[in-house]
């Protein structure tokens, strides 16, 4: 386990140590970063100091579940979600096999040469958002922020899951890196508050893909009104995080036999 | 024995797309698979310490051989045990054994120095810092690169950058290194380095295979040579056996003080005819021997001056390729 630490971390300081090179574009791809992913949040804004509104939600709630959103994205797009746009690139430049001959897992080193610190604008614009958010509604007690942190985790975990899933596709679908819009068209249900969505899409997006974990039901939690199917969707994550891994499996075992 | 091959064979699935538009719009929704059988049975056994040099034309299933080897490709059949290990089963425990340099896939970051990605090497094989520290020095020395590991990797000529990809391969003291084509596009003096460095890492008992296409790498390093042809053996051997492998040939230039005679005879062909009084055979000594070639051509005609050489090791391969 130790190992396997001081290897990310390795891995941290060798990307970091690649995007310094350029530090200009380093700082500006971080901005850049921060500017696209505050976008939705000011739409938000803009929506609620015209009047709108998101039926039984007032404005920083709602920025809530968009900055528990940020904030997982902000985790694990630099920590581990490089993996999609590392297995793509690898694979279509022939170097994914360079991975295959180190004594470690094909994951982990996907996951260790993938780390994306570009991304860190995210994770900066998570802890801004939800800061601000949660200085203006009520502070909650330690046995919800024990909740919201499990639920929370349970968010990274469906987005190791998504992760798996994209960086199996980018094994067998050489060179396309759309598969990351297959993830946000779907994640970006996770932004706002279920009850706005009708019946099926909230139980797609609980009990099949839950991606209702990403943002609205560990916010829902922190604010003291859980989420309905909250188990449900716990549950559905630990398995889709199951499925997801049986798929990155079979697709490297496709590469495995094929040769990329 | 330390590599042990057994009937290994490789068959993958290939798709064909056509070269028309047509065509390539009909391949999007039907394609046509086709079975390319790139490996076919080949078996073959290495010793600890030896340097083998693995050569083919492209396509021939070198690069396949190797990737399954290495534990990257799992084989359609066969048998493979390096080390003790199957290399695709045991992959993880098995490559900590190994090294690998690709000539044309880097290992290093382009933007940091090799320094760094030697520590990133460090942190994924474990290795201890004093171990470490020993090991990078003595190849740093070795390889005289002192200056260069601490520059970025992309303002490194290309002999610099290799030097540092075989530092980077043998970092954990591999007991095997697969090396393929590890001197493409080097000069003639990073070639001669690298060549240095691997014989001395021979001599300290580290087993080489080799793939290349330059054939000085071949005759300065391996003394064995396994040649694969359309997926399969048809040569292993010494490299002296290999020169000799196409009968006992010798390259001929002559020169004459009157005009040469009729070459057109039995064990020698013309190569290249400068001029009547000059020329460049080919000569088969099993079927026309030397002696009596020299007598044919003072009968005819006086000899000036005449060189005698091996056939260079292009030709037989070239030869071999063909049949």
């Amino acid at each position: 386990m130790i190992d396997a630490v001081k290897l990310h971390l390795q891995g941290i300081k060798s990307a970091l140590a690649v995007r310094m090179a350029y530090r200009a574009d380093f700082f500006i791809s971080i901005l850049i970063m921060l500017v696209v992913e505050a976008f939705v949040p000011l739409v938000t804004y803009l929506v609620y100091k015209n009047g709108a509104s998101l039926p039984g939600w007032n404005m920083y709630e709602a920025l809530l579940v968009q900055g528990v959103f940020l904030l997982s994205k902000g985790i694990s797009f630099p920590f581990f979600f490089g993996m999609v746009w590392n297995t793509i690139y690898r694979v279509q430049e022939g170097t994914f096999d360079l991975l295959l001959i180190k004594p470690r897992s094909v994951l982990q080193m996907i996951i260790v040469t993938g780390f994306d610190s570009e991304d860190l604008g995210k994770l900066l614009g998570g802890i801004v958002l939800f800061s601000v958010s949660l200085a203006h509604v009520p502070f909650p007690s330690l046995d919800l922020w024990l909740k919201f942190a499990v639920l929370f985790f349970v968010s990274l975990v469906v987005m190791f899951g998504f992760g798996l899933i994209l960086s199996g596709l980018g094994i067998v679908w050489i060179g396309n890196y759309r598969v990351y819009e297959i993830f946000t068209s779907i994640s970006n249900f996770g932004m706002y508050p279920a009850n706005i969505f009708s019946k099926a899409v909230v139980t797609f997006i609980t009990a099949v893909i839950p991606v209702a974990m990403l943002g609205y039901i560990p916010a829902s939690q922190l604010l003291g009104r859980p989420a309905e199917g909250t188990l449900i969707a716990v549950i559905s994550s630990i398995i889709f995080l199951i499925v997801s891994l049986l798929f990155w499996k079979a697709m490297f075992r496709r590469y495995n036999s094929a040769g990329g | 024995m330390i590599i042990n091959v057994e009937n290994l064979k490789k068959t993958y699935k290939s798709y064909e797309r056509g070269n028309t538009l047509g065509e390539a719009v009909k391949s999007l929704f039907i394609r046509k698979t086709k079975l390319v059988e790139a490996v076919k049975g080949i078996s073959f056994s290495i010793d600890k310490g030896e340097l083998v040099g693995f050569l083919g034309p492209n396509g021939a299933g070198k690069s396949t051989t190797l990737k399954v080897l290495t534990g990257i490709l799992f084989p359609t059949s066969g048998k493979v045990d390096i080390l003790g290990y199957t290399p695709w089963k045991d992959r993880k425990k098995y490559v900590a054994h190994i090294g690998a340099v690709f000539g044309q896939k880097s290992q290093l970051l382009w933007d940091i120095p090799p320094l760094d990605a030697f520590n990133l090497n460090k942190a994924i094989y474990s290795i201890p810092d004093r171990e470490f520290n020993k090991k990078l020095n003595l190849m740093v020395e070795l390889l005289e690169v002192q200056n260069i590991v601490k520059k970025p990797t992309r303002l490194l000529s290309l002999g610099e950058r290799m030097k540092c990809e075989f530092i980077m391969a043998m970092l954990h003291s591999p007991e095997i290194v697969f090396l393929d084509e590890p001197t493409i596009g080097l000069d003639v003096i990073a070639k001669e380095k690298i060549r240095e460095f691997i014989l001395e890492m021979n001599k300290q008992g580290v087993t080489f295979i080799l793939t290349t296409h330059d054939l000085g790498d071949i005759e300065q390093l391996a003394k064995r040579v396994i040649v694969i042809n359309h997926g399969e053996m048809i040569f292993d051997d010494t490299i002296e056996a290999l020169k000799s492998h196409l009968g006992n040939k010798k390259l001929v230039s002559i020169s004459t003080q009157d005009p040469l005679p009729v070459l057109e005879i039995s064990g020698v062909s013309v190569k290249n005819k400068l001029s009547d009084y000059n020329a460049e055979l080919e000569l088969d000594a099993n079927i026309m021997e030397l002696n009596r070639f020299i007598d044919y051509i003072n009968k005819n005609s006086t000899i000036k001056d005449m060189t005698l050489q091996e056939l260079p090791i292009e030709e037989v391969i070239k030869k071999l390729y063909t049949i």
